[in-house]
Protein backbone atom coordinates (compact mmCIF):
# COMPACT_ATOMS: atom_id res chain seq x y z
CA UNK A 1 0.00 0.00 0.00
CA UNK A 2 1.54 3.33 -0.98
CA UNK A 3 -0.06 6.39 0.57
CA UNK A 4 -1.59 8.78 -1.46
CA UNK A 5 1.36 12.11 -2.19
CA UNK A 6 -0.71 14.96 -0.77
CA UNK A 7 -0.58 18.20 -2.66
CA UNK A 8 1.98 20.48 -2.58
CA UNK A 9 -0.35 23.75 -2.30
CA UNK A 10 0.73 27.96 -2.41
CA UNK A 11 -0.94 30.43 -1.30
CA UNK A 12 0.53 34.18 -2.52
CA UNK A 13 -1.17 36.83 -0.39
CA UNK A 14 -0.37 40.70 -0.89
CA UNK A 15 -2.19 43.75 0.06
CA UNK A 16 -1.51 47.08 -0.26
CA UNK A 17 1.35 48.50 2.58
CA UNK A 18 4.88 50.03 2.65
CA UNK A 19 5.80 50.86 -0.87
CA UNK A 20 2.98 48.97 -2.09
CA UNK A 21 4.83 45.76 -2.48
CA UNK A 22 2.98 43.13 -1.64
CA UNK A 23 0.17 44.92 -4.17
CA UNK A 24 3.01 45.06 -7.00
CA UNK A 25 4.77 41.59 -6.25
CA UNK A 26 1.78 39.38 -6.27
CA UNK A 27 0.18 41.89 -9.12
CA UNK A 28 3.04 40.55 -10.98
CA UNK A 29 2.89 37.16 -10.39
CA UNK A 30 -0.39 36.56 -11.19
CA UNK A 31 0.00 38.42 -14.66
CA UNK A 32 3.65 36.52 -15.28
CA UNK A 33 2.01 33.32 -14.52
CA UNK A 34 -1.41 33.84 -16.23
CA UNK A 35 -3.20 32.24 -13.34
CA UNK A 36 -6.84 32.26 -13.66
CA UNK A 37 -9.41 34.37 -11.67
CA UNK A 38 -11.59 31.82 -9.57
CA UNK A 39 -13.03 34.20 -6.90
CA UNK A 40 -13.27 37.40 -5.00
CA UNK A 41 -13.71 38.22 -0.92
CA UNK A 42 -16.33 40.89 -0.17
CA UNK A 43 -17.11 42.00 3.30
CA UNK A 44 -20.05 44.48 4.38
CA UNK A 45 -17.57 46.94 5.76
CA UNK A 46 -15.27 47.08 2.72
CA UNK A 47 -15.68 50.68 0.26
CA UNK A 48 -18.10 49.46 -2.23
CA UNK A 49 -15.47 49.29 -5.12
CA UNK A 50 -15.64 47.37 -8.25
CA UNK A 51 -13.49 47.88 -11.23
CA UNK A 52 -13.67 46.83 -15.20
CA UNK A 53 -11.26 45.89 -17.16
CA UNK A 54 -12.80 44.90 -20.93
CA UNK A 55 -15.95 44.84 -20.21
CA UNK A 56 -15.84 42.40 -17.06
CA UNK A 57 -16.51 43.20 -13.28
CA UNK A 58 -14.00 42.59 -10.97
CA UNK A 59 -14.14 42.77 -7.42
CA UNK A 60 -11.22 44.54 -5.22
CA UNK A 61 -10.04 41.41 -3.56
CA UNK A 62 -9.78 38.54 -5.54
CA UNK A 63 -8.28 35.14 -5.84
CA UNK A 64 -6.54 33.62 -8.29
CA UNK A 65 -5.30 29.72 -9.36
CA UNK A 66 -2.90 28.45 -11.30
CA UNK A 67 -2.31 24.76 -10.53
CA UNK A 68 -0.79 24.31 -6.62
CA UNK A 69 -0.59 28.18 -6.67
CA UNK A 70 -2.96 30.17 -5.61
CA UNK A 71 -2.66 33.88 -5.16
CA UNK A 72 -5.10 36.50 -3.52
CA UNK A 73 -4.77 39.92 -3.78
CA UNK A 74 -6.44 43.08 -2.61
CA UNK A 75 -6.67 46.68 -4.56
CA UNK A 76 -7.84 48.47 -1.79
CA UNK A 77 -6.13 48.89 1.49
CA UNK A 78 -7.25 46.54 4.41
CA UNK A 79 -8.68 49.07 7.18
CA UNK A 80 -8.43 47.92 10.53
CA UNK A 81 -11.95 47.22 11.33
CA UNK A 82 -12.00 44.34 8.42
CA UNK A 83 -8.74 43.09 9.24
CA UNK A 84 -9.24 39.79 11.42
CA UNK A 85 -12.29 39.03 9.22
CA UNK A 86 -10.57 39.50 6.32
CA UNK A 87 -7.52 37.44 7.42
CA UNK A 88 -9.75 34.90 9.04
CA UNK A 89 -11.74 34.22 6.30
CA UNK A 90 -8.21 33.65 4.31
CA UNK A 91 -6.94 31.03 6.97
CA UNK A 92 -10.56 29.26 6.64
CA UNK A 93 -9.96 29.23 2.59
CA UNK A 94 -6.64 27.57 3.24
CA UNK A 95 -8.00 25.35 5.26
CA UNK A 96 -10.67 23.94 3.42
CA UNK A 97 -8.25 24.08 0.16
CA UNK A 98 -5.46 21.96 2.06
CA UNK A 99 -3.04 24.86 1.17
CA UNK A 100 0.10 24.05 3.21
CA UNK A 101 2.13 27.08 3.26
CA UNK A 102 1.47 30.95 2.59
CA UNK A 103 3.86 33.55 1.77
CA UNK A 104 3.28 37.46 1.84
CA UNK A 105 5.31 39.89 0.44
CA UNK A 106 5.71 42.50 2.32
CA UNK A 107 8.09 46.20 2.66
CA UNK A 108 10.32 47.55 5.46
CA UNK A 109 11.48 51.00 5.93
CA UNK A 110 15.48 51.18 5.95
CA UNK A 111 15.79 54.64 5.22
CA UNK A 112 18.14 53.82 2.69
CA UNK A 113 17.69 55.72 -0.89
CA UNK A 114 20.44 53.46 -2.69
CA UNK A 115 18.87 50.46 -3.99
CA UNK A 116 21.84 48.92 -4.31
CA UNK A 117 20.88 48.51 -0.38
CA UNK A 118 18.00 46.44 -0.84
CA UNK A 119 17.36 43.05 0.83
CA UNK A 120 15.23 40.93 1.62
CA UNK A 121 13.63 39.68 5.04
CA UNK A 122 12.73 36.53 5.94
CA UNK A 123 10.08 35.87 8.79
CA UNK A 124 8.53 32.55 9.11
CA UNK A 125 6.64 30.84 11.52
CA UNK A 126 7.71 27.35 10.94
CA UNK A 127 11.15 25.52 10.66
CA UNK A 128 10.51 24.20 7.34
CA UNK A 129 10.00 27.71 5.91
CA UNK A 130 12.76 29.39 8.03
CA UNK A 131 14.56 26.64 5.83
CA UNK A 132 13.85 27.62 2.63
CA UNK A 133 14.65 31.39 3.52
CA UNK A 134 18.28 30.63 4.65
CA UNK A 135 18.75 28.53 1.71
CA UNK A 136 18.06 31.62 -0.68
CA UNK A 137 20.33 33.45 1.35
CA UNK A 138 17.74 35.50 3.01
CA UNK A 139 18.87 36.89 6.57
CA UNK A 140 16.29 36.78 9.13
CA UNK A 141 13.99 39.52 10.29
CA UNK A 142 15.79 39.67 13.26
CA UNK A 143 14.16 42.64 15.62
CA UNK A 144 11.73 45.71 15.05
CA UNK A 145 7.57 46.20 15.68
CA UNK A 146 4.99 44.84 12.79
CA UNK A 147 1.95 46.83 12.90
CA UNK A 148 -1.31 46.63 10.79
CA UNK A 149 -2.51 43.78 8.96
CA UNK A 150 0.78 42.13 8.52
CA UNK A 151 0.51 41.69 12.36
CA UNK A 152 -2.90 40.42 11.90
CA UNK A 153 -1.69 38.02 9.12
CA UNK A 154 1.40 36.92 11.74
CA UNK A 155 -1.29 36.13 14.05
CA UNK A 156 -4.17 34.99 12.70
CA UNK A 157 -2.07 32.24 10.41
CA UNK A 158 0.25 31.32 13.32
CA UNK A 159 -2.96 30.45 15.83
CA UNK A 160 -4.52 28.01 12.63
CA UNK A 161 -0.99 26.12 12.74
CA UNK A 162 -1.00 27.08 9.10
CA UNK A 163 2.97 27.81 7.77
CA UNK A 164 3.56 31.75 6.86
CA UNK A 165 6.42 33.32 5.62
CA UNK A 166 6.29 37.40 5.90
CA UNK A 167 9.09 38.33 3.29
CA UNK A 168 10.01 41.83 3.83
CA UNK A 169 12.25 44.02 1.59
CA UNK A 170 13.11 47.28 2.05
CA UNK A 171 11.54 50.21 0.64
CA UNK A 172 10.50 53.68 0.60
CA UNK A 173 7.13 53.45 3.07
CA UNK A 174 5.42 56.41 1.83
CA UNK A 175 6.06 56.32 -1.82
CA UNK A 176 5.20 53.54 -4.37
CA UNK A 177 8.49 51.55 -4.65
CA UNK A 178 8.15 49.41 -7.92
CA UNK A 179 12.26 49.10 -7.91
CA UNK A 180 11.74 47.52 -4.42
CA UNK A 181 9.37 45.58 -5.89
CA UNK A 182 11.30 43.95 -8.40
CA UNK A 183 13.82 43.13 -5.87
CA UNK A 184 10.68 41.25 -4.31
CA UNK A 185 9.42 39.48 -7.13
CA UNK A 186 13.00 37.87 -7.85
CA UNK A 187 13.03 36.87 -3.73
CA UNK A 188 10.12 35.34 -4.16
CA UNK A 189 10.63 33.54 -7.60
CA UNK A 190 13.70 31.78 -5.38
CA UNK A 191 11.46 30.81 -2.95
CA UNK A 192 9.05 29.34 -5.87
CA UNK A 193 12.06 27.97 -7.43
CA UNK A 194 10.55 29.27 -10.88
CA UNK A 195 11.99 31.61 -13.41
CA UNK A 196 11.02 35.78 -13.86
CA UNK A 197 11.79 38.51 -16.25
CA UNK A 198 11.11 41.52 -14.31
CA UNK A 199 12.30 43.47 -17.59
CA UNK A 200 8.47 44.68 -18.23
CA UNK A 201 8.15 46.47 -14.84
CA UNK A 202 11.46 47.92 -15.18
CA UNK A 203 10.56 49.47 -18.13
CA UNK A 204 7.44 51.20 -16.50
CA UNK A 205 9.11 52.15 -12.91
CA UNK A 206 8.31 55.87 -13.36
CA UNK A 207 5.01 55.43 -14.61
CA UNK A 208 3.77 52.73 -12.13
CA UNK A 209 4.93 55.63 -9.51
CA UNK A 210 2.73 58.00 -10.88
CA UNK A 211 -0.12 56.00 -11.52
CA UNK A 212 -0.31 54.35 -8.07
CA UNK A 213 0.17 58.17 -6.01
CA UNK A 214 -3.76 57.30 -5.56
CA UNK A 215 -3.60 53.82 -3.51
CA UNK A 216 -0.58 54.67 -1.80
CA UNK A 217 -2.15 57.38 -0.06
CA UNK A 218 -5.06 55.49 0.27
CA UNK A 219 -2.86 52.92 2.62
CA UNK A 220 -1.35 55.90 4.51
CA UNK A 221 -4.48 57.11 5.47
CA UNK A 222 -5.43 53.42 6.80
CA UNK A 223 -2.21 52.58 8.07
CA UNK A 224 -2.52 56.06 10.02
CA UNK A 225 -5.85 54.83 11.48
CA UNK A 226 -4.20 52.05 13.23
CA UNK A 227 -2.90 52.21 16.74
CA UNK A 228 0.87 52.69 17.22
CA UNK A 229 2.19 49.98 19.68
CA UNK A 230 2.34 51.38 23.42
CA UNK A 231 6.07 50.84 23.42
CA UNK A 232 8.66 51.54 20.51
CA UNK A 233 10.57 48.48 19.67
CA UNK A 234 14.21 50.38 17.76
CA UNK A 235 13.53 49.91 14.40
CA UNK A 236 17.15 48.18 13.75
CA UNK A 237 16.72 47.63 9.80
CA UNK A 238 16.53 51.27 10.09
CA UNK B 1 -0.20 45.84 -12.72
CA UNK B 2 -3.19 46.50 -14.84
CA UNK B 3 -5.75 46.37 -12.29
CA UNK B 4 -4.20 48.40 -10.14
CA UNK B 5 -3.83 51.10 -12.82
CA UNK B 6 -7.52 51.12 -13.41
CA UNK B 7 -7.72 51.48 -9.70
CA UNK B 8 -6.36 54.68 -10.04
CA UNK B 9 -7.43 55.75 -12.87
CA UNK B 10 -10.99 55.50 -11.40
CA UNK B 11 -9.74 58.52 -8.67
CA UNK B 12 -7.56 60.08 -10.72
CA UNK B 13 -8.92 63.52 -9.25
CA UNK B 14 -8.11 62.40 -5.74
CA UNK B 15 -4.54 64.36 -5.48
CA UNK B 16 -6.07 67.47 -7.36
CA UNK B 17 -4.45 66.85 -10.48
CA UNK B 18 -4.99 69.98 -12.77
CA UNK B 19 -5.88 68.38 -16.13
CA UNK B 20 -6.70 71.68 -18.00
CA UNK B 21 -3.07 73.11 -17.11
CA UNK B 22 -1.35 69.58 -17.52
CA UNK B 23 -0.24 69.39 -13.97
CA UNK B 24 0.15 66.36 -11.67
CA UNK B 25 0.25 66.74 -7.92
CA UNK B 26 2.98 64.75 -6.50
CA UNK B 27 2.82 62.66 -3.40
CA UNK B 28 5.30 64.04 -0.26
CA UNK B 29 5.69 63.29 3.38
CA UNK B 30 7.72 65.09 6.02
CA UNK B 31 9.60 63.66 9.28
CA UNK B 32 10.79 65.87 12.17
CA UNK B 33 14.18 64.85 13.74
CA UNK B 34 15.44 66.99 16.36
CA UNK B 35 17.88 69.16 14.13
CA UNK B 36 15.61 69.64 11.32
CA UNK B 37 12.41 68.69 9.70
CA UNK B 38 12.88 66.21 6.06
CA UNK B 39 10.80 66.86 2.98
CA UNK B 40 10.29 64.95 0.80
CA UNK B 41 8.64 64.65 -3.06
CA UNK B 42 8.12 61.48 -5.02
CA UNK B 43 8.99 62.98 -8.89
CA UNK B 44 9.49 60.01 -11.28
CA UNK B 45 9.74 60.61 -14.85
CA UNK B 46 11.74 63.88 -14.06
CA UNK B 47 14.96 65.42 -14.84
CA UNK B 48 16.93 67.42 -11.94
CA UNK B 49 17.92 70.15 -14.75
CA UNK B 50 14.00 70.77 -14.78
CA UNK B 51 13.26 71.13 -10.94
CA UNK B 52 12.19 74.37 -9.31
CA UNK B 53 11.91 74.71 -5.86
CA UNK B 54 10.79 78.17 -4.41
CA UNK B 55 9.99 79.15 -0.69
CA UNK B 56 8.30 82.39 -0.36
CA UNK B 57 6.19 83.87 2.85
CA UNK B 58 6.34 80.76 4.88
CA UNK B 59 4.94 78.22 1.92
CA UNK B 60 7.65 76.03 -0.48
CA UNK B 61 6.58 75.40 -4.16
CA UNK B 62 8.08 72.47 -5.81
CA UNK B 63 7.59 72.27 -10.30
CA UNK B 64 8.99 70.16 -12.48
CA UNK B 65 8.89 69.19 -16.46
CA UNK B 66 8.56 65.27 -16.92
CA UNK B 67 10.51 64.32 -19.20
CA UNK B 68 7.88 63.43 -21.35
CA UNK B 69 3.59 63.46 -21.49
CA UNK B 70 2.39 61.49 -19.19
CA UNK B 71 -0.58 59.82 -20.63
CA UNK B 72 -3.08 57.79 -18.77
CA UNK B 73 -3.31 54.44 -19.94
CA UNK B 74 -7.32 54.42 -20.08
CA UNK B 75 -7.94 57.74 -20.93
CA UNK B 76 -5.59 59.18 -23.13
CA UNK B 77 -7.45 62.31 -23.14
CA UNK B 78 -5.54 62.92 -19.94
CA UNK B 79 -1.98 63.83 -20.40
CA UNK B 80 -0.07 65.83 -18.13
CA UNK B 81 3.72 67.41 -18.71
CA UNK B 82 4.47 68.93 -15.06
CA UNK B 83 3.93 67.98 -11.32
CA UNK B 84 3.36 70.76 -8.77
CA UNK B 85 2.44 70.68 -5.52
CA UNK B 86 3.13 73.94 -2.59
CA UNK B 87 3.10 73.26 1.28
CA UNK B 88 3.36 74.86 4.48
CA UNK B 89 6.89 75.59 5.90
CA UNK B 90 6.98 74.53 9.65
CA UNK B 91 7.40 77.73 11.33
CA UNK B 92 10.62 77.54 13.26
CA UNK B 93 12.87 76.43 9.62
CA UNK B 94 15.80 78.28 8.96
CA UNK B 95 14.75 79.48 5.23
CA UNK B 96 18.47 80.78 4.56
CA UNK B 97 19.67 77.44 5.34
CA UNK B 98 17.35 75.30 3.34
CA UNK B 99 18.78 72.59 0.93
CA UNK B 100 18.08 70.04 -1.35
CA UNK B 101 19.03 67.22 -3.21
CA UNK B 102 17.56 64.89 -6.21
CA UNK B 103 18.23 61.13 -6.31
CA UNK B 104 16.29 58.45 -8.09
CA UNK B 105 13.30 60.72 -8.70
CA UNK B 106 12.77 61.83 -5.26
CA UNK B 107 13.59 65.34 -3.94
CA UNK B 108 14.67 65.92 -0.72
CA UNK B 109 14.20 69.15 0.84
CA UNK B 110 16.02 69.79 4.35
CA UNK B 111 15.04 72.28 6.20
CA UNK B 112 17.27 73.18 9.35
CA UNK B 113 15.45 73.92 12.80
CA UNK B 114 15.94 77.37 14.28
CA UNK B 115 17.32 77.19 17.64
CA UNK B 116 15.53 80.03 19.62
CA UNK B 117 15.40 80.96 23.56
CA UNK B 118 17.76 82.25 25.99
CA UNK B 119 21.30 80.40 27.40
CA UNK B 120 20.43 78.62 31.18
CA UNK B 121 23.34 78.33 32.86
CA UNK B 122 24.29 75.35 34.42
CA UNK B 123 25.25 76.03 38.14
CA UNK B 124 27.98 73.85 39.83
Amino acid sequence: MTAKKQPNRILLLGFPGNGLIGTFTISYLISHLQMKLIGDINHPDLPPTLFVENGEILSPIRIYRKDDIYAIISDIPIFPEVAYEFVSSVAEFCRKNKIRKVIVPSGVDTQSTDSKDAKTYGLATDPSLEKIMYENDMPKFLAGSIIGTDATVISIFRNYGIPLLMLYTSCHPFFPDPQASVFAITSLAKVLQIQVDTKDIQKRIDYLRIQHRNLMQETLDVLQQEKQPQTKVPPIYR
Amino acid sequence: MKKNIEFHNNHVFYFEDDLEQRILSPLSCIKEHESKWVLEFDLPLVDKKDISVFVDSGIITVEAKLKETYCDEHRKSCQYEYFKKSLTVPSNVDSDKISAKFVNGRLTVVLPKITRGTKIKIED
